[in-house]
């Protein structure tokens, strides 16, 4: 003989049954829309990109002008006193950077510094090298590097530029009228200098 | 005395008084019923099974030297095989713009975090159904085929274009992402 159900266990029958036939007539419905999701995905990777300098007219003073990527002193020294010679010359580069980055800018010497390595120390009332400075203006920030010419050393400055920037990166280098490692005005002695200028736009 | 019957006895009885009514009907004229036999065919649409991974993937977007929209982007098509609808039917596409989704502040000046292209889905209708993620309104976006049909659908994407002009270039981020839907549905 059959034990009849609790009350409790008909109501939980009942409930399924009523599942059941909800769930039955709803994948007896025809679909009468059919949709598909089609992701369409891609990336930018990060770049930076500094195109070759191009000189300035505007405040060009005692600038032959630049050889390749080297920019040319016409002058250097003041052939009666042999003190250094004031030269500034303004480089643009048109650059780009799809990301926030740094830039940062390097001295090689620290000043410029005679590339003959037959000049090998200082020399009592001469110049051994030619401090200079290095103005940047990009992304709306600007840096200056002091090449002092004190130690022959990399030197740098840098800043950081909070989101993509692209448009004119501008450097501007200025040597001073009678600009010395030493005294003021000291004649500066014989011989070619350089220096590298290195510009970096890279992640932070 | 008892009579006893045996069930073979009374077999034997009823057998010849079932048989009258069958001669008796032999008798008249013919006489036919009909049945209808009914069901009914509900307008359905199916979109299909995918070809691949369904998913439009276009490597690096830019040049890496110049930060630009490559000029040479492009996917394979995808193909919804086997679509179907029991009726008249209406194709509808629709897409969104490939966007930063790393990057979501507005772009600086010329940058864009929004590549831009034109989708297409063809082999249903007469006209592909075509949608424009720069345009305003996409008139072609919906088709619609007049008689029941089954068989591929293929989608495309193709016209690409940095959101804002040609001349900015995007934002850096891993993942840009828009998405192409396509919708069959039963016609009114």
């Amino acid at each position: 003989m059959g034990q009849a159900p609790s009350p409790r266990s008909t109501i939980a029958a009942l409930a399924a049954l009523g599942m059941a036939t909800s769930a039955a007539a709803q994948s007896a419905a025809p679909a009468t829309t059919a949709s598909r999701d089609l992701p369409v995905t891609g990336s930018a990777p990060q770049v930076c990109a500094l195109q070759d300098g191009q000189i300035q007219p505007g405040g060009l003073i005692n600038i032959a002008g630049t050889s390749g990527a080297s920019l040319q002193i016409e002058q250097f020294v003041d052939p009666q006193t042999l003190a250094a010679r004031a030269a500034s010359a303004t480089v643009d580069f048109t650059a780009v950077c799809n990301f926030p980055h740094t830039m940062r800018i390097e001295s090689q010497g620290n000043g410029l510094w005679p590339t003959d390595g037959r000049i090998s120390g200082p020399l009592q009332g001469f110049a051994y090298a030619v401090p200079y400075t290095a103005v940047v203006n990009w992304g709306g920030s600007n840096a200056t590097l002091t090449a002092d010419g004190k130690v022959r050393q990399i030197v740098q400055q840098s800043f950081a530029i909070d989101q993509p920037a692209q448009g004119t990166l501008s450097l501007r280098v200025e040597i001073a009228e009678g600009a010395s490692n030493v005294e003021n005005r000291a004649p500066v002695m014989a011989g070619a200098y350089a220096d590298t200028l290195r510009i970096f736009l890279e992640p932070r | 005395m008892r009579t006893s019957v045996t069930p073979l006895g009374l077999a034997a009885l009823i057998l010849p008084l079932a048989l009258l009514p069958a001669i008796a009907r032999a008798q008249t004229a013919t006489s036919t019923k009909d049945f209808a036999v009914i069901g009914t065919v509900p307008a359905m649409c199916a979109g299909g099974t995918l070809s691949g991974d369904g998913t439009f993937d276009l490597g690096v977007l830019t040049d890496t030297t110049t930060g630009l929209l490559r000029t040479d982007l492009a996917a394979p098509d995808k193909v919804l095989v086997g679509s179907f609808c029991s009726t008249r039917s209406t194709l509808n596409l629709a897409a969104t713009p490939m966007t930063a989704q790393g990057f979501t502040a507005t772009a600086p000046g010329g940058f864009s975090r929004t590549v831009n292209y034109t989708a297409t889905a063809s082999g249903w209708t007469t006209t592909a159904a075509s949608f424009d993620t720069a345009a305003s309104a996409n008139t072609a976006a919906t088709q619609i085929r007049g008689t029941a049909f089954t068989g591929d659908i293929v989608v495309g994407i193709g016209n690409f274009a940095t959101g804002g002009g040609q001349a900015l270039r995007l934002v850096a981020d891993p993942n840009y992402r828009g998405l192409v839907t396509v919708t069959l549905s039963v016609a009114d």
